[in-house]
């Protein structure tokens, strides 16, 4: 499969954590689950503009 | 004793998985996609079905508990207008505001000079397809989104907010009627995830059909990066709606990317070395695809025959079955074969005759479901769904 161009806007997301990352204060508490909340949130809008595409 | 709803959709699910997996089940599964037909059934006209999905998943219910089918979706016309609405998307005919309120939804595909992705474009999609969709394509397609780089406007973002929450709304009502199905009706869903190949959608949404069949000879190298660049997306949006019980398909709608449509040439060097991958893929996740093969395909069947057995279910329209049975029947189970223009303007003798051709020539050994050739809209008559129905389970017990 081919990837896209940029390795970091893979399928899934629109802002990667990657970039999001380096606009927050050091994370003193549990980076992960911070991580893992901003990528659920970048799925909806993820599926929101692939599926107008798509699906509608 | 009567069986109970889920001891029906426990048999159904069985008979419909096994003939998918092109075996022989206790006899020839049922699985129409009734879209339009279903409103008419149910009392209701096609503004009703596509702008309040309650009526269409209310009409698919009511169908469903009547007629003995196997699978059904949840909602086949599955366009809600109501949400396109919202995003202010300029590209469907709507019922009861640009079309008869009876009539069923239209694409309308804009003229090669107001495409919705300029010729000049392909890099910027290549480099970040997402990107694209959001700053160039959608502020194109919506009648309220403006660009990025235009005034913020009230109307913009209500399409965002609105539309977001409009889809989040109607994919969750989804899972509900499904549930809905089963519990009421007995009933399994036909489908679970959408597919289609990035060839398609470059036609159909980005370039437009005539756009992108003068892309073939001015930039081929740029079509050929641009549908890479949308595989990997595509195969995420079809794996983000899969069945995790892995029983039902993903769908493919399949339209335009076959000869004549495009050249043989087309197909065998983009359309198909393009779409082949993420089928692989999806197969080796675990998932089958159902080819809703829209035409005729006939043509390329050598290629569908390169995939693994049993990967796919080849959805039979305007070709000939038993052409396509010869070809590929032992590979793949078939499904399709009774043409619309029977289902709404023959006799119900016309369709029993048609249904009894069709069974004998392509589903002796298992591997078959029956449904008409397209989805199937207000024109069907009620005896003839009803005698494709009982004919088939009468006479299609192995």
């Amino acid at each position: 499969m081919t990837e896209p161009k940029d390795e970091h806007i893979k399928p899934g997301v629109c802002i990667p954590w990657e970039h999001k990352v380096k606009e927050l204060p050091p994370i003193t508490g549990d980076a992960e689950l911070v991580r893992r909340v901003w990528e659920d949130n970048e799925a909806l809008a993820y599926t929101f503009i692939w599926h107008c595409l798509v699906s509608f | 004793m009567p069986q109970t709803m889920e001891e029906r959709y426990a048999e159904r699910l069985k008979r419909y998985v096994t003939a998918m997996r092109n075996g022989k089940p206790d006899r020839v599964p049922i699985r129409p996609f009734v879209a339009e037909f279903a409103a008419k059934y149910a009392g209701y006209n096609c503004q009703e079905v596509t702008h309040d999905y309650e009526k269409a998943f209310d009409a698919a219910c009511k169908t469903a508990a009547d007629f003995d089918w196997d699978a059904v979706v949840g909602n086949m016309v599955y366009v809600w207008t109501g949400l396109t609405q919202a995003i202010g998307t300029k590209y469907y005919a709507v019922p009861g505001i640009d079309i008869p309120a009876d009539t069923g939804f239209q694409y309308r595909e804009p003229p090669e000079d107001e495409a919705f992705m300029r010729p000049e474009e392909y890099d910027e999609l290549i480099a970040d397809p997402t990107g694209f969709l959001f700053n160039v394509w959608l502020p194109r397609v919506s009648a309220d989104v403006v660009a990025p780089n235009d005034p913020a406007t009230y109307r913009s973002h209500l399409a965002f907010l609105k539309g977001g929450m409009a889809m989040l709304k109607y994919f969750y009502a989804f899972g509900t009627q499904a549930a809905r199905l089963r519990a009421e009706c007995g009933m399994p869903g036909a489908i679970a995830g959408i597919l289609k190949a990035p060839f398609d959608i470059l036609a159909d949404k980005l370039r437009g059909y005539i756009g992108l069949t003068f892309d073939m000879f001015d930039r081929p190298d740029k079509v050929r990066e641009a549908c890479e660049a949308l595989m990997p997306h595509l195969l995420h949006v079809a794996l983000s709606g899969a069945d995790p019980e892995k029983n039902l398909p993903i769908a493919i709608w399949m339209h335009r990317g076959c000869v004549p449509f495009v050249s043989f040439e087309t197909f065998e060097n983009l359309y198909w070395p393009t779409l082949k991958p993420i089928i692989q893929e999806i197969w080796k996740r675990g998932h089958q695809v159902l080819f809703y093969a829209e035409g005729n395909w006939n043509m390329h069947l050598k290629s569908f025959a390169e995939l693994p057995d049993g990967s796919i279910i080849y959805h039979v329209d305007k070709a000939d079955i038993f052409e396509v049975h010869k070809a590929i029947g032992h590979k793949f189970c078939l499904s399709g074969g009774v043409p619309n223009y029977l289902l709404g303007f023959g006799t119900p003798d016309d369709v029993r005759a048609c249904c009894k051709k069709v069974i004998d020539g392509v589903a002796r050994d298992g591997g078959y479901i029956m449904d008409a050739c397209a989805i199937v809209q207000n024109d069907a008559t009620v005896e003839n769904m009803r005698a494709m129905t009982d004919f088939t389970r009468e006479y299609g017990v192995y």
